[in-house]
């Protein structure tokens, strides 16, 4: 196989698992067609396909809005044309391993808003799950459908230098970023035609009909066609893209908190020839903001009353409401334990090793140890107040200590995991940035599915490892190979 | 549909109609300045179309160039083409799901070309002529997508209600404020170029010249303007259709709402009907297009209340 001087160039990093090289600096398998084909490309080729990539974010309007004295910047998402490539056996373990996890989790919401089993058991401390803010005592006793909570899930994961997956975060609340796999995929198709069928890449494009029947399934009218609607925070929001999105490929009406309105504990929305009730809300509403009459009551994204309806079953909200409580990244660390109590399996996908720093012991190891730890918020995301140990200053290190002295509870602790690296496109030469993979699974009445694929973020800063589009992220195409 | 979705849907078309109008009157404009003897005025277009919140209008004098750019980029001016095509692409995003991809690309196009710093450069310093052609095709292309792609639904009505009350609206505006000039200045109503310029800025200069025969006559440009029927930018034209796509949401209407509309178009629209040139004068033209300017607002009014839950 002829290899032209990209590859030639390209160094993977020592120590870290390559997506592409294996350990005796052979190209993997999976990889070989999609770099005999870029091979053939020169250089000017391949900056043509990147600036094309470009127009066509910027062209349908996938960008989001940075507002900057008093004017609107439109930016796109970075994205790398190199598609990330999992091979069909790896895409079944993560599959399983998803499931299983997700079964478990969602066993545990039921559970938590129930009878709590699980506490009286002692198998996850109470004190735990009391001092979690996502924990909504408004939840307790409510029956929903299906007894399904977690609808719509983006479990983050991320390879260690030999390979292994771990699992990096549980986003059960609204994970975003699914336009993105959906629209990343569209654009492959542009820049490198023919090139997907000869790799045999499974499509992504059922998502937005297993989610539409998945919410179709939820309607508490036994009518022929409920109203399904998508609750989006309104254009200014930075995932409003990704909503429009959403309503236009399942066809569901996009609203806004300002269209509904509640009577009588049931949801209706305002129209050109009046009230038409509603039965199904996707909401991309954090549940802080949902209920003004329940949680923030400042809020005006949400519909005040609404609380009241969901609790009489007269409508069906996805994801459903307190999930956070799941999510949270000191509970994180019990899920393992979740998934040996209510499934009597072994886990199948690994937890980062997490301490709390709420536990003395813990804690006093963290401290001991910072140089070779990630310290974050245990309520933070979007890669927002986080400690990267190896890469802080001295200063940085105190301030942030005094921080967590306050509130211990609120900040977990992980040894630097070194993430995977996959090549990317930059300036005329491939150089290995770290990845991670967001699937989206999509539990309904019918059991768990995940599409295959998903969103591969990628830290595009060199030695960067923060993928999140906040602190320099981008993201690149996701192929699963049959 | 949802009363917020047909308010952006009928918002997004009217700005669109407007910087149609807009474009044209300056295109045409700027070349009869090209043409002019004496000192060149602006002051009637910036009149029709310079947002009322701000003076820097009134300021610019005759100088074309500062007119351009104040009309075209103006970010002080309300109701700059930039800005309010800034607008209806807003309306159309909290729509997207309602209006076809095509559209959505379109106007989003239509946007970063009026926004992209060349053409600001281009306006300034190259042939303006140019610049207004490329935007007036942006225009263009809007609306052959609009037709191509767009379902003959609910949507699209609120869409034509929205860009024939605009268009009404413009050519009763344009009329007042043309004929108007004329009072101050007698010697207008017998130069040909003051008429052929406004026919072209409204683009009936070729229709008129099949109709009519005998030369440029103000009553002439009158009937054509308000009455003739097949003047896609007429009164009436605009009119009928207001009436013809509100017809069309019948089923989609609530009976009172639907009624209370239905009489205060057909009102507006006999009352155009059966006038002529000779009884508009009659009656005084300023008079008269003062109460059709109230009827369409009016329309607009029972709109809003009625199916864009504003009261």
């Amino acid at each position: 196989m002829q290899e032209s001087a990209y590859f030639d160039k390209y160094n993977p990093i020592g120590g870290v698992w390559d997506e592409m090289y294996g350990a005796d600096s052979n190209v993997r398998d999976h990889y070989r067609k999609v770099i005999e084909y870029i091979s053939r490309e020169s250089a000017d080729d391949l900056n043509k396909k990147e600036e094309l990539a470009k127009r066509l974010f910027m062209s349908q309007g996938i960008t989001f809005t940075v507002y900057n004295s008093g004017e609107g910047i439109e930016k796109i998402f970075p994205f790398d044309i190199i598609p990330r490539i999992i091979t069909a056996a790896e895409w079944a373990f993560v599959e399983k391993g998803i499931k299983q996890r997700l079964t478990a989790l969602n066993h545990f919401l039921k559970d938590i808003y129930h009878n709590q089993f699980i506490i009286k058991d002692g198998v996850v401390p109470i004190d735990i799950i009391y001092s979690c803010p996502h924990f909504l005592r408004e939840m307790y006793q409510l029956q929903v459908p299906y007894d399904i909570y977690v609808h719509i899930s983006g479990i983050d994961l991320i390879r260690d230098h030999d390979g292994t997956f771990y699992v990096l975060e549980d986003n059960l609340r609204t994970p975003s970023g699914v336009s993105y796999m959906l629209e990343n995929r569209e654009i492959t198709k542009r820049l490198f035609p023919d090139l997907l069928p000869q790799c045999g890449v499974r499509s992504v494009t059922e998502y937005p009909s297993i989610l539409y029947k998945n919410l179709l399934a939820l309607s508490p009218r036994q009518i022929a066609n409920p109203n399904i609607v998508l609750l989006s925070p309104g254009i200014y929001n930075s995932a409003y893209f990704e909503h429009t999105t959403l309503a236009r490929l399942m066809g569901v009406e996009l609203v806004e908190g300002r269209d509904l309105v509640v009577n009588n504990h049931k949801v209706y929305m305002k129209t050109t020839i009046g009230l038409q009730q509603v039965d199904v809300i996707y909401r991309r509403v954090d549940d802080e903001y949902l209920d003004p009459l329940v949680f923030n009551p400042s809020s005006m994204l949400g519909v005040a009353g609404i609380m009241g309806a969901y609790r009489k079953g007269n409508v069906a909200i996805v994801n459903a409401i307190g999930n956070g409580v799941a999510d949270d990244k000191a509970v994180y660390t019990y899920v393992p334990d979740m998934i040996r109590y209510y499934l009597n399996e072994e886990p199948i996908l690994k937890n980062v090793p997490t301490y709390q720093l709420g536990n003395d012991d813990e804690r006093e190891h963290v401290f001991k140890n910072l140089n070779n730890m990630v310290v974050k918020r245990t309520n933070g995301s979007g890669g927002y107040g986080m400690l990267m140990g190896h890469a802080a200053s001295d200063e940085e290190i105190a301030d942030y200590k005094k921080e967590i002295i306050k509130e211990p509870r609120n900040f977990i602790a992980q040894p630097t995991i070194s993430l995977s690296a996959a090549p990317c496109y930059m300036q005329g030469e491939l150089k290995p940035r770290r990845i991670d993979l967001r699937p989206y699974a999509l539990f309904g009445p019918d059991g768990i599915e995940i599409v295959p694929g998903g969103l591969t973020r990628v830290a595009l800063k060199e030695g960067s490892l923060v993928v999140n589009s906040s602190q320099g992220g981008g993201s690149k195409d996701t192929w699963v190979l049959a | 549909m949802l009363s917020r979705v047909a308010a952006s849907l009928y918002w997004q078309s009217r700005y669109i109609e407007r910087s149609d109008g807009m474009l044209r009157m300056l295109k045409i404009n700027y070349a009869s300045s090209q043409d002019a003897i004496q000192e060149f005025t602006w002051e009637p277009v910036i009149r029709i179309f310079a947002g009322l919140d701000d003076d820097e209008g009134e300021n610019l004098g005759n100088d074309s160039r500062a007119v351009l750019k104040y009309m075209v980029m103006g970010r002080n001016n309300s109701n700059s083409v930039l800005n309010i095509i800034t607008l209806a692409r807003e309306n159309a995003r909290s729509v997207q799901e309602h209006i076809t991809k095509d559209l959505w690309q379109c106007l989003n196009e239509y946007y970063h070309t009026v926004k992209d710093s060349k053409l600001e450069r281009a306006l300034q310093r190259e042939d303006p002529i140019s610049v207004l052609d490329v935007l007036i095709k942006q225009v263009m292309l809007y609306y052959g997508t609009v037709e191509i792609t767009m379902e003959r639904g609910e949507g699209r009505s609120f869409m034509n209600i929205g860009k024939y009350l605009e268009r009404a609206i413009q050519s009763v505006d344009i009329l007042d404020t043309k004929f108007g000039s004329i009072s101050d200045n007698p010697d207008l109503l017998t130069d040909t170029t003051y008429w052929k310029h406004l026919l072209l800025s409204l683009g009936g200069y070729e229709l008129y010249l099949k109709t009519y025969r005998e030369g440029f006559e103000a009553e002439n440009v009158l009937e054509q303007v308000v009455l003739n029927n097949d003047f896609p930018r007429s009164v009436i034209y605009s009119v009928n259709n207001i009436q013809r796509y509100f017809e069309r949401l019948q089923n989609d209407s609530n009976m009172d709402d639907f009624r209370d509309m239905t009489f205060k178009i057909g009102r507006l629209q006999s009352r155009i009907k059966y006038s002529s040139v000779k009884t508009i004068r009659q009656e005084g033209l300023h008079a008269f297009l003062t109460q059709i300017r109230g009827e369409l607002y009016g329309i607009a009014d029972v709109l809003n209340q009625h199916y864009f839950a504003n009261s």
